[in-house]
């Protein structure tokens, strides 16, 4: 395990978006951060603080407004297939099977059907939707649509994968259940992981680093170290102890 | 526990189909009813069921104009079809095109507003005058009325598209075609097939009124013929047709649309 290999590097990333009156709206500022391989880093911070933006200018559907990121020494710009995305649930294609769905980055690569389907199935079966390939997404529960959008990630076999606040919209029963799920995937998949959310909780339970965050304009406010061995308790003394730490530290306006 | 709550769902669908249903059967029944009584008080002028029905029973033996009734309907439809065929064609390409690319609805866009308009028979006189009053004209009036709604419909879909389908297109990287091709087109499809849908109807309208102007055969002309002829049951049975197609073509459609958008019908 390469703990300390540098995949990935923001070097002072901003963003400014302006409105149509020309008034502009800072939601990013000066974010500098390190990331490493095989780590999972989870960005905590308030609603809108623009966690999202950053990861959105990662995965190169927004261009910082000035700034640079940098994947294994190399800038990027724009889309780079090293790098992969798990939406909230909603970005799953109604008119796709679950199949389809997670083959889909694949089928841009123009990778042939037989081997595709065959990198599905095994991400498929890796997430616990053995069975439910010809499904269609409206047929099933929120967790599994996730599940979907986690193995169509993985299936495109990106060395980070970035996640949206991907449990959002899972009631909290579920919403536990994922969390685990996750962790044991990654553990058998180890990918470089940035995970966005706004639950301290789940921040604590999922990650290697916490990076806090401010309100808007997005800053980097603390890192920590998660010093938690896994498997974790959410219910141990030392969870509690180590999420009572971060949570001192956050302005949740939730 | 789920199990139940599905099996009521289902009897509670089961007694509102009846319910459809029969509602359905009341309205019919009022319609002949309204008709029965009209034509009783002034049956010189509107023809009774009976009547209708006896000319109904005639027109299927005794051809008009030498062709059958059959043959009558045949060449209705076989219009709408070839002029239906080449509005889908040609009004989904250009709806898309102008839908996904800002640039050419700006472009083509406010012509295509002047045009829209305009109604499929005030094209009659420009269109009789280039093309004469063969078959091509009449195809030609039906596919200006039909690709009207597909036009709309197919860029309406496209401009209507959640961003976040198409970042998923981008985030694995997909190219133009490809992002088009499996993710826009089939994100638009269900409001493209609403027009569709429409343009189905506009088309059987249109080929009527076309036929009523200048034909020697289809339904349309039958309508004329019965009233030159003051043959009013004639026109009473070719109404009931009329009426009666378009709601089987409507019918059609909808399967059409279950074909092809398999996805839309699953809760």
């Amino acid at each position: 395990m390469d703990e300390h290999k540098i995949i990935l590097k923001l070097r002072g990333i901003s963003k400014t978006f302006e409105n149509k009156k020309g008034e502009k709206h800072e939601v990013v500022r000066e974010i500098s951060l390190t990331v490493f391989e095989n780590e999972f880093v989870v960005f905590l911070g308030p609603g809108h603080c623009g966690k999202s933006v950053i990861i959105n200018m990662i995965e190169g559907l927004l261009t910082p407004t000035s700034g640079e990121i940098e994947l294994k020494g190399e800038p990027i710009h724009g889309s780079d297939p090293r790098i992969g995305m798990v939406f909230q649930t909603t970005a799953l294609m109604p008119w796709k099977t679950v199949m389809e769905n997670t083959e889909l980055g694949l089928k841009f690569a123009g990778v042939p059907k037989s081997e595709r389907r065959a990198a599905a199935r095994k991400y498929l079966d890796l997430v616990g939707l053995k069975g439910f390939e010809k499904a269609y997404p409206g047929q099933l529960s929120g967790g599994m649509k996730q599940r979907v959008g986690i193995a169509r990630a993985y299936a495109y076999n990106p060395e980070i994968l970035l996640m949206d606040e991907p449990f959002g919209a899972l009631d909290a029963q579920t919403r536990y259940a994922m969390e685990e799920e996750l962790i044991r995937i990654w553990q058998q998949q180890k990918r470089t992981v940035v995970f966005v959310t706004n639950n301290i909780e789940e921040a604590v339970f999922l990650s290697d680093r916490i990076v806090l965050f401010s309100e808007c304009p997005a800053r980097i406010k603390t890192i920590y170290q998660n010093p938690l061995p896994r498997p974790r308790d959410p219910i141990s003394p030392e969870f509690m102890e180590f999420r009572q730490m971060v949570s001192a530290q956050t302005d949740l306006s939730l | 526990m789920v199990k139940g709550k599905k099996r009521e769902g289902v009897k509670a669908g089961n007694t509102k189909q009846i319910l459809n249903f029969a509602l359905s059967a009341c309205s019919i029944l009022l319609l002949l009813w309204v008709w029965f009584s009209v034509s009783a008080v002034n049956s010189r002028l509107i023809p009774t069921p009976a009547v209708t029905w006896e000319r109904f029973l005639l027109l299927l033996e005794k051809p008009v104009m030498r062709v059958s009734f059959g043959g009558h309907i045949l060449i209705s439809l076989r219009r709408i079809l070839l002029a239906l065929i080449a509005s889908w064609i040609i009004g989904i390409s250009f709806g898309v095109f102008i839908g996904w690319n800002k640039k050419m609805n700006a472009l083509l866009g406010s012509v295509f507003e002047l045009i829209r308009p305009i109604p499929p028979l005030a094209w009659i006189p420009l269109i009789t005058i280039c093309f004469g009053i063969g078959e091509f004209p009449k195809l030609l009036i039906v596919f200006i009325g039909a690709v009207m709604p597909v036009i709309i419909n197919s860029r309406a879909g496209m401009q209507g598209i959640e961003q976040i389908y198409l970042d998923v297109g981008i985030a694995f990287n997909g190219t133009q075609a490809q992002v088009l091709k499996e993710i826009a087109i089939p994100a638009a499809l269900p409001v493209i097939f609403a027009g569709i849908r429409t343009s189905t109807s506009v088309a059987w309208s249109v080929v009527l009124a076309a036929e009523m102007i200048g034909a020697n055969a289809g339904v349309g002309f039958l309508v004329v013929r019965g009233m030159n002829g003051d043959d009013m049951a004639l026109v009473v049975v070719a109404m009931i047709t009329i009426g009666v197609i378009g709601a089987l073509l409507s019918v059609l459609t909808s399967w059409m649309e279950r074909l092809v958008c398999p996805w839309m019908n699953i809760k």
